[in-house]
């Protein structure tokens, strides 16, 4: 018998592992004497971070609040309201669906240099790029989610006489939940990756992915660490906020119950 | 009795062949093409075969930073450009420059008529293409000469990282876009526009040029007595190469096809490219010009707010090298 973490041991643990990996990283940087140009110690990442943080605010907006949240809604949307179609009409599922799939495969490495063809240098092409992305995983957890109900929960509907609309309000999209939550937590991970790796293939300059090459191009290695950092702790954030949002949006449901 | 002799002969080859020739690995900047003939024409013409060298050419690519291959000890010299270089050393890299076979400088800006753009004077307010990953700075010095804010607005220049090709300016997306006077100039005139469409502007005419692709090695390659000697065999056999492909371009392009595992490369195009480089090699016998690195120096300290380099460099350069090399 195991008794149950507190809240404070819960935060306490990784807190303090996470010093120590960055406290051997230090050490190690020190003794081995590796070139800042490979790995810069963590003291010299946190100084490029406090020594430019209006640059790095810049990047953040660029990248994160325009390329990837204006992508992740756009392409959210876009999913959940084919998914909504394809539940409807049973055709589309046959005819929609492999688009849909053919869309999943396409690398990002290609689809990129496109976007910034139509839409141009700045944020609208990352957007365009982030939206694609994340329809596939919006579109396929939405449809699971819609199909998760079982007989016995459409037929009690159905002696209501309740319509599809009716059903689908009361009944399954609120099953759906579930699952459409899982695939925002996917697809968040997904449009940040997607709004920095875009930017390598032009783009203004500003934003974390063109930091990111240029600052590499030049070694200066403590400023692409430092906004590897930012990243991460971005990625993080917006995860922790989607299953804030999950908790109190599905309470009811049984993942919930911990 | 024969059959043991010719084994004898065979030992005897074999053994000769056992004292290998010097091994040493080139990073190139960029993918295999004629930009890099001269040591393509080397390696396949024996020059540094007879020099006793095994070499190996490393291909690079945009997503190849030849400094941190030469870091790792992935390779021993690199070809990169001084202004990168430069900027890496002051981040703690100690790469030194040995040989310098570009004299001159091959980049360009390229613009369309259309956009109205007649000199530098008309920049204000237009939208440029430039390539980043350490080939910015030379534009970006230009900018600060020029006393143009590369911020935007109307009284500065727009700037686009520009990928490695010449969209931009097809997509009418920039008024003007970075290329070299061997390679992207001509994939915009492959790509149908005019050359009386266009008006160029050379970095050497603008007297702000920086030097271009130059050969580099860490300092700590240049303490072993050994090394240098082969280093000078390497350089030496380097030159001899690049002069024989000055003389024969066509040969040198078919050279360079011939290594290009890619396949992406095409005939004229390398043809062309080498003809191109041909006039950038064609004033240097490999020996870097301390007015050519004092030039570049002050073009990347001049950067306004933001100079490329903060100090001025020392130890970046050797002769020593080319001076062996040319004894």
């Amino acid at each position: 018998m195991r008794r149950a973490d507190t809240q404070v041991e819960r935060i306490a643990y990784p807190a303090g592992f996470g010093l120590l990996v960055l406290l051997l990283w230090e050490i190690a940087v020190r003794v081995f004497e590796i070139s800042p140009a490979l790995l810069p110690p963590p003291t010299a990442i946190g100084a490029a971070i406090m020594g430019s943080l209006p640059i790095l605010w810049e990047d953040w907006v660029q990248t994160v609040v325009k390329g990837a949240l204006n992508g992740l809604w756009m392409g959210s949307a876009a999913g959940i309201a084919v998914a909504l179609v394809i539940d409807r009409y049973d055709f589309l599922k046959r005819g929609l669906l492999p688009v849909a799939n053919f869309m999943a495969a396409l690398p990002i490495v290609g689809l990129a240099p496109i976007m910034v063809m139509w839409f141009g240098f700045d944020w609208q092409s990352k957007a365009a790029v982030v939206a694609i992305m994340v329809f596939f995983p919006m579109l396929v957890n939405t449809l699971g989610g819609l199909a998760s109900t079982d007989t016995m929960q459409r037929d009690l509907m159905r002696t209501y006489a309740a319509g599809h609309v009716a059903t689908l309000v009361k009944l399954r999209i609120p099953a759906a939940l579930p699952f459409v939550f899982n695939g925002l937590k996917i697809a968040t991970t997904l449009a940040l990756i997607g709004a920095i790796v875009a930017e390598y293939f032009g783009s203004p300059i500003r934003g974390m992915g063109f930091r990111i090459t240029t600052e590499m191009g030049r070694l200066a290695t403590d400023m692409v660490w430092a906004e590897i950092t930012i990243s991460a702790l971005t990625g993080t954030a917006l995860y922790g906020l989607v299953a804030l949002i999950e908790k109190r949006v599905t309470f009811w449901h049984p993942s919930q119950r911990g | 009795m024969k059959k043991l002799l010719t084994s004898a002969i065979a030992l005897a080859a074999m053994t000769a062949g056992a004292q290998a020739a010097d091994e040493l690995t080139l990073q190139l900047k960029w993918v295999t093409q004629a930009q890099f003939g001269g040591y393509y024409v080397a390696l396949e013409k024996g020059f540094y075969e007879a020099a006793d060298l095994d070499v190996t050419i490393k291909p690079g690519g945009p997503d190849v930073a030849p400094v941190q291959v030469l870091l790792g000890g992935g390779a021993d010299v690199m070809v990169d450009w001084m202004p990168s270089a430069l900027a890496a050393r002051e981040n703690g890299a100690p790469v030194v420059n040995i040989a310098q076979p570009f004299k001159a400088s091959g980049m360009m800006l390229t613009c369309l008529k259309e956009s109205g753009i007649t000199g530098p004077e008309d920049f204000a307010g237009k939208t440029l293409g430039v390539w980043f990953y350490g080939n910015e700075y030379p534009f970006l010095s230009w900018m600060s000469q020029l006393g143009l804010s590369t911020e935007g607005g109307d009284d500065g220049v727009e700037v686009l990282k520009q990928g490695f090709n010449v969209d931009p300016l097809l997509q009418k997306q920039a008024a003007c876009i970075s290329t070299m006077t061997y390679n992207e100039y001509w994939q915009v005139i492959d790509a149908g526009i005019s050359a009386d469409d266009l008006i160029t502007f050379k970095y050497e005419d603008q007297g702000v040029a920086t030097l271009e692709d130059g050969l580099y090695v860490l300092e700590s390659t240049l303490e072993d007595d050994a090394m240098k000697d082969k280093l000078a065999r390497f350089v030496a056999a380097s030159m001899e190469g690049w002069k024989w492909a000055e003389q024969n371009p066509e040969e040198a392009a078919m050279i360079v096809l011939e290594y290009d595992e890619t396949g992406a490369q095409t005939e004229g195009h390398q043809i062309r490219m080498m003809g191109e480089v041909a006039k950038l090699t064609a004033g240097s016998n490999g020996a870097l010009d301390p007015v050519d690195y004092a030039r570049t120096v002050a073009s990347l300290m001049s950067g306004g707010s933001d100079p490329v380099i903060t100090a001025e460099p020392t130890g970046a350069f050797t002769t020593e090298i080319t001076d062996m090399a040319m004894k």
